[in-house]
């Protein structure tokens, strides 16, 4: 009986080991899914972005604040939505940590839309430089994917 | 000049490292350089480069040297592809000014080595750096080939500037010169300078990375002028800037096309 047991359990096990294996995603499908749910949300950053270079260059920073906050809204949802897609799993402490800097990128969007509705200049600089640096961290850890719209660039943000 | 160009120190100037590229034409390279890297596939684009100084008044240019480095790697380290045209892009907060400045045409700088070029066209050199490149021949196993790369300035053609990137190797012993058109365009990139590597190079040099300093200071008649000038262009409440500093575009064998670009900061004086 206990025999009949272990054996039904160790092949319950294998079954769902197997299950899990067919349904974990290659890199590929990870990436297509991933650019998929990217695609639109870098597209709509770029709109959110439009004019906000020129509102500080001609020092309106309360003006371009509403377009950072959208842009950091964006980008928070984005990571949410990806999260939660299953993820290679060869590739998962990769993926962690670069998760871990996406986690940054938008408390550094927050942080700037703060300074700018403060009308705080340098502070929002020096967040801009990390946010910068931090982005371009990121694009390192995930080099091999080859993202596009997933990835980090500086000019999507105005 | 306002500095010597290249041999170490800080770097100088900006364009030439696209001629570099175009010149080797094709190669393949164990290490890129730092800076900004994207992936396509195996494929591997490297672009790093710096603007000095960093200092820069926020509306009047001041003359400054630019220094690129790049490349391409194949992540598995297969043959790289050939590269049929680079194209390299700098923002409109540059100035690009060759006037007054002499010029040297390709005839003067055809068969010759890095040391008679130079002799030669002394007074049109804009730039210098190194490329190297993968040679694959048939029958043969593949070797590298790095070659000193000096820019100068070119004559007008069609309207627009040229820029001679000359291209000399001790071994095997060659001599390349290639004409990178001067271009202004609309866009966030709107100064280019392009050229498509002839298929005179044939089908075996396979670009791999290149580094290239760019910059010159000059007299023309009594005035100062620079080759490559900058502002800082930030309002008066900051005190740093950023800036996209180039996009390097590389068109492979077959069309496709490949690009990076990177960011970099300036400070106001």
């Amino acid at each position: 009986m206990k025999t009949t047991l272990l054996m039904a359990t160790i092949a319950v096990g294998l079954i769902c080991a197997a299950t899990a294996a067919a349904e974990a995603p290659t890199r590929g499908e990870y990436v297509d899914q991933l650019e998929t749910l990217c695609k639109p949300d870098a597209l709509a950053t770029q709109r959110a972005m439009k004019g906000a270079r020129s509102d500080v260059q001609a020092e309106r920073l309360r003006a371009a604040a509403p377009k950072f906050a959208k842009a950091a809204a964006i980008f928070g949802s984005t990571v949410k939505e990806i999260s939660t897609v299953p993820r290679p799993p060869a590739d998962g402490e990769r993926l962690k940590k670069w998760f871990g800097y996406l986690g940054q990128q938008e408390g550094y969007l927050v942080k700037i839309t703060a300074k700018l509705r403060a009308d705080e200049a340098i502070q929002a600089q020096r967040l801009t430089a990390r946010f910068i640096h931090n982005g371009n961290l990121a694009n390192n850890v995930v080099l091999a994917f080859g993202f596009e719209y997933c990835s980090f660039k500086f000019s999507r943000y105005g | 000049m306002r500095r010597q160009i290249g041999r170490g120190g800080r770097p100088p100037p900006l364009l030439l490292p696209v001629f570099a590229c175009a010149v080797a034409a094709a190669a393949l390279v164990p290490a890129l350089a730092g800076g900004e890297r994207i992936q396509r596939g195996n494929l591997i684009v490297a672009l790093g480069g710096e603007i000095s100084p960093l200092q820069l008044p926020r509306r009047q240019p001041d003359p400054v040297h630019l220094r690129l480095d790049g490349g391409l790697i194949s992540a598995d380290g297969s043959l790289l592809p050939r590269v049929e045209r680079v194209e390299i892009g700098f923002p409109t907060q540059g100035v690009v000014s060759t006037y007054g400045l002499p010029s040297c045409t390709v005839q003067q700088l055809r068969n010759t080595t890095s040391a008679r070029a130079t002799s030669v066209c002394r007074p049109a050199l804009i730039g210098d750096g190194k490329i190297v490149a993968d040679v694959v021949l048939p029958d043969q196993g593949p070797f590298q080939v790095h070659a000193h790369l000096l820019v100068f300035n070119g004559p007008l053609k069609d309207g627009h500037r040229l820029l001679l990137l000359h291209g000399y190797a001790r071994r095997p012993p060659t001599t390349v010169v290639l004409p990178f058109k001067l271009e202004r365009r609309n866009g966030r990139f709107g100064i280019t300078i392009g050229a498509n590597l002839p298929a005179a190079l044939g089908p075996w040099p396979h670009l791999a990375r290149f580094e290239m300093n760019l910059g010159r200071s000059y007299l023309f008649r009594g005035r100062r002028r620079s080759f490559l000038s900058a502002t800082c262009p930030i309002p008066p409440r900051f005190t740093a800037g950023f800036f996209s500093l180039a996009k390097v575009t590389y068109t492979l064998a077959g069309g496709r096309r490949v690009s990076t670009a990177i960011t970099r900061g300036c400070r106001a004086q």
